[in-house]
C-alpha cells in the first residue's frame, strides 16, 4: 500500500516536472517568456481548466465519465450571464449557476449509477439535450453588456501577478486534495473506481458516492462557468464548447488513468496548465496557433501509450515473479518484494 | 461493466436464457421490429402535420443531409462490437475534405489521385490509433480523443499549405468529382444512396457472413478467450479502426462533393449523432453484441428526425440536438434498466450455487 502511494505520488510528479521542463524549454528557446507575467498568465488562462478538470477527475476517480461538462459550463455561463446583465445581485446569480450545475451533476449521477447507463454515452446525450437547451435560451444571440465590477475583478490580482480566481482555484483544489487522500469518506471515490464490488462489500454506498462525484464535477463545471462569463465578459452560443475533452485530456495528463482508481486532482489542476498552456507557449515558440491541436493531440497520445507500455511491462513482471515465486519456494522472497514493488 | 452487456436489450423475457445464441438473434429481430415502427411512426406523424414531408424528392435529398453519418455509424459498429469507441472518425471527415482540396487545387493532383491520397491517409490514421489501441493496451476512448485532436489539428495545418483562406473553403472542383455527391439517377434517385447501399451490403457480408465477422464478435465478448482460440485478436481489433477511418474517409468525399466546397472542419458536429445511431442500432457499448442492420435502420432513424422536425414543427436546425439527446438519454437507460434486472438474476443464482456447494 505504501508503495503504491509512492506510485501516486510520482504519477503527479512526473507532470509537474513536465511542466517545469516545458517552460525551461520555452525559456531556453525565447528568454523573454521567463518572467512572472508571462508565467501567471499561463496559470491565470488555466483557472478555467484546472476547475473543469479537477471536477473531471471526480467521475475519472469512480471508473466513469462526463462529456456534459462543456455544455453544463457553457449553459451557466449564459444563465449566470444573462442573470447579471438583467441586474440581479452577483451572489443571487452564482447561487442559481451553482444549482444548476449540482442539477445536471445529479441527473448524470443518476442516468449512471441508479440506472446503469454507460457514462460516456448518457453524459454525451445530456450534452447535447443541454447544447439545444443553451440555444433555446439564448436564440443563438450572445450574451453581453454584463455589469463592469463583475468583468473587472477577472483582473484583481492576489498574489504577484496571480489573480484571485487562480489562487481560489488552487487553494480548491489543496483542499479537496486533502479531503480526498486524508480523510476516510474521501477516499471512498478511489475506493470505488478501484473495485466496485469489492468496495461495496466491504460496507461503501458504491451507489451513493457514485451519484456524489458527479454533482461535485456538475457543481465545479458550474463554477468554471461563472468564472468563464467574468473572465471573457461575453457568453457566445457555443460557449464551452471543447472543454469536456479538453479537461479529460489535462487529467491524463495529470496521471489520472480512465479505468478509475488512480490519480489525484492534483495532477489534473497540473495537467489543466499544460492543457492550457500549450497554445500560449506556442506563441513563444514562434508557431502560429494553428499547431495548438495537432500538438495537444500529439503530448496525449504519446503520455497514454507510455505510460500503458510502462503499466503493462510491470504487469508481466509481476506475472514472471508469481510465477516463479510458485515453482521455486526459495525465490518467494525475491518474488514477494517485486510485487510490493509495483 | 461486462456483466451488464451479456442480456441483450429488447428481450426482457428470461425465458430463453438457457439458449444464448437463440436469445441473442431475437433480441436483435425484435430491437429492428421495434426501429422499423419507429421509422413508420415518424411517417406518420410527419406526414400528418406535413404532406410534402412524403414527397419522394424531397425525401430522398433530405437523406443525403446525413449522409456522412449514416455512412460512418455502419463501420463504428465494428468498432463498438470490440468493445472499443471511435471518436475520431469526424476529424477524419474534415482532414480528408482539406486534403482533397489542397492537393487537388495547390498541388496540381487529379481529383481520382486527391480521394485516393484521402483514403489511404485516413486508413493510416485509423490504423495509427488502432495500433495504440490494439498492440499498446492504451483505452480506446483515450487515444481517439487524442486522435481527434490531432487529426483536426493536422487538417488545420493543411488548410494553411492552401493559397485559399481557411474560412472560405476550396471550392470549382471539376464535375466529374461533383457527381459523386449531387447526381441523381434518372433524376430521382441520388447516387449517393446507390453508394450507401453498396457499403451497407458490403458491411453486412463483412460482419455478418464471413469469418472477420464472426472473429470481431468474439474478439468484443471475450479477447483473451479469442486469442487462445488461434485468433489473432489484436489485428482484428487494429483492422476496425482501419474500416472506420476509410469509411470516414468515403463519407468525407461525399460531403465535399455534396457542398461542392472542401473545409478543414467539416463533419466536426457529427460525433454524437454517429455514436447515437450505433447505440441505438442495438449495439452494446460493452462490445459483443450490434448489427449493421440495425445501425443503418437507427441512422435512418436520426435522419428522418433531423429532417421532419424542421419541416414540419418549424423547430430550428440548431435545436435538433436536444431530440437526437433525449432519443440517446432514453435508449440507453430503458436498455440498462431492462438488462439490469436479469443481470441481477444472473448474479444471485451464481452466488446461491456457490453457497450449494459449499454446504
Amino acid at each position: 500500500m505504501k508503495a503504491l502511494k509512492k506510485l501516486l505520488h510520482a504519477r503527479e510528479l512526473s507532470s509537474i516536472l513536465f511542466l517545469i521542463a516545458l517552460f525551461l524549454v520555452v525559456g531556453l528557446i525565447n528568454p523573454s517568456f521567463l518572467n512572472s507575467s508571462n508565467v501567471s498568465a499561463c496559470f491565470n488562462t488555466s483557472v478555467v481548466y484546472t476547475l473543469v478538470a479537477v471536477g473531471m477527475a471526480f467521475t475519472l476517480f469512480i471508473g466513469e465519465i462526463d462529456v456534459s461538462v462543456g455544455a453544463n459550463l457553457g449553459i451557466v455561463a449564459t444563465v449566470v450571464g444573462s442573470m447579471l446583465r438583467d441586474g440581479a445581485p452577483v451572489p443571487a446569480a452564482i447561487l442559481v449557476g451553482i444549482l444548476i450545475g449540482a442539477a445536471i451533476g445529479f441527473i448524470n449521477g443518476w442516468g449512471v449509477a441508479l440506472m446503469h447507463a454507460p457514462s460516456l454515452i448518457f453524459t454525451l446525450g445530456v450534452c447535447g439535450i443541454l447544447r439545444g437547451l443553451m440555444y433555446l435560451y439564448t436564440n443563438g444571440a450572445w450574451v453581453e453588456n454584463l455589469p463592469k465590477d463583475f468583468k473587472d475583478f477577472s483582473a484583481v490580482t492576489a498574489v504577484g501577478d496571480l489573480t484571485v480566481y487562480y489562487c481560489a482555484a488552487v487553494v480548491l483544489t489543496i483542499v479537496i486534495w486533502v479531503l480526498t487522500t486524508k480523510t476516510r469518506h474521501g477516499r471512498y471515490f478511489i475506493a470505488v473506481g478501484d473495485n466496485a464490488s469489492g468496495a461495496e462489500l466491504v460496507g461503501i454506498p458504491s451507489k451513493r458516492v457514485k451519484v456524489i462525484a458527479y454533482v461535485i464535477c456538475g457543481v465545479l463545471s458550474a463554477i468554471a462557468g461563472i468564472i468563464f462569463t467574468s473572465r471573457i465578459g461575453f457568453v457566445t452560443a457555443d460557449s464551452g464548447d471543447g472543454y469536456e475533452m479538453k479537461a479529460i485530456a489535462a487529467c491524463v495528463l495529470g496521471g489520472i488513468s480512465l479505468v478509475g482508481g488512480v490519480g489525484s486532482v492534483i495532477g489534473a489542476a497540473v495537467g489543466a496548465v499544460i492543457m492550457a498552456s500549450i497554445s500560449y507557449l506556442l506563441v513563444f515558440m514562434g508557431f502560429s496557433s494553428n499547431y495548438d491541436n495537432a500538438i495537444t493531440g500529439i503530448i496525449l497520445i504519446v503520455i497514454v501509450v507510455v505510460d500503458a507500455l510502462i503499466q503493462h511491462r510491470s504487469v508481466i513482471k509481476n506475472y514472471h515473479a508469481r510465477l516463479l515465486a510458485r515453482v521455486s519456494p526459495d525465490q518467494v522472497v525475491a518474488g514477494a518484494t517485486e510485487k510490493g514493488g509495483e | 461493466m461486462a456483466a451488464n452487456s451479456k442480456a441483450p436489450a429488447a428481450g426482457k423475457g428470461a425465458a430463453s436464457k438457457k439458449n444464448g445464441l437463440s436469445f441473442f438473434k431475437r433480441g436483435q429481430a425484435s430491437w429492428n421490429i421495434m426501429l422499423v415502427a419507429l421509422i413508420l411512426l415518424e411517417f406518420v406523424i410527419f406526414g400528418a402535420a406535413n404532406p410534402k414531408f412524403l414527397k419522394p424528392q424531397l425525401l430522398l435529398t433530405s437523406i443525403d443531409d446525413s449522409m456522412s453519418v449514416m455512412i460512418i455509424s455502419l463501420f463504428v459498429t465494428f468498432v463498438m462490437i470490440t468493445g472499443g469507441i471511435d471518436i475520431q472518425v469526424a476529424s477524419l471527415v474534415g482532414l480528408t475534405s482539406i486534403i482533397i482540396g489542397v492537393t487537388w487545387q495547390d498541388f496540381g493532383f487529379s481529383i481520382l489521385q486527391s480521394c485516393l491520397l484521402a483514403i489511404i491517409v485516413a486508413a493510416a490514421c485509423g490504423a495509427l490509433s488502432g495500433f495504440f489501441i490494439a498492440y499498446c493496451g492504451v483505452q480506446a476512448m483515450v487515444v481517439t480523443l487524442g486522435g481527434s485532436f490531432l487529426y483536426s489539428g493536422i487538417a488545420l495545418l493543411v488548410s494553411t499549405l492552401s493559397s485559399t483562406a481557411s474560412y472560405q473553403g476550396i471550392g470549382n472542383f471539376p464535375d466529374e468529382f461533383k457527381v459523386i455527391g449531387q447526381y441523381k439517377i434518372g433524376g430521382v434517385l441520388p447516387l449517393q444512396i446507390v453508394i450507401y447501399a453498396v457499403l451497407l451490403v458490403i458491411a453486412f457480408i463483412l460482419l455478418h457472413k464471413t469469418k472477420y465477422g464472426r472473429k470481431i464478435f468474439l474478439c468484443g465478448v471475450n479477447p483473451s478467450a479469442a486469442e487462445f482460440s488461434g485468433i489473432n485478436s489484436r489485428r482484428v481489433i487494429m483492422s476496425t479502426y482501419i474500416l472506420s477511418g476509410i469509411a470516414a474517409a468515403i463519407a468525407g468525399i461525399i460531403l465535399t462533393s455534396y457542398l461542392g466546397t472542401a473545409k478543414s472542419d467539416l463533419g466536426s458536429d457529427l460525433t454524437m449523432d454517429i455514436v447515437t445511431a450505433v447505440v441505438l442500432g442495438g449495439t452494446l457499448s460493452t462490445g459483443g453484441k450490434g448489427s449493421v442492420f440495425g445501425t443503418a435502420l437507427s441512422s435512418l432513424v436520426i435522419a428522418l428526425l433531423r429532417f421532419g422536425l424542421p419541416l414540419c414543427f418549424k423547430i430550428g436546425t440548431q435545436y435538433l440536438d436536444i431530440p437526437v439527446g433525449i432519443l440517446l438519454v432514453a435508449i440507453i437507460v430503458g436498455r440498462s434498466v431492462a438488462s439490469h434486472q436479469s443481470v441481477g438474476t444472473t448474479l444471485k443464482s451464481l452466488f446461491l450455487r456457490k453457497d450449494v456447494q459449499k454446504a
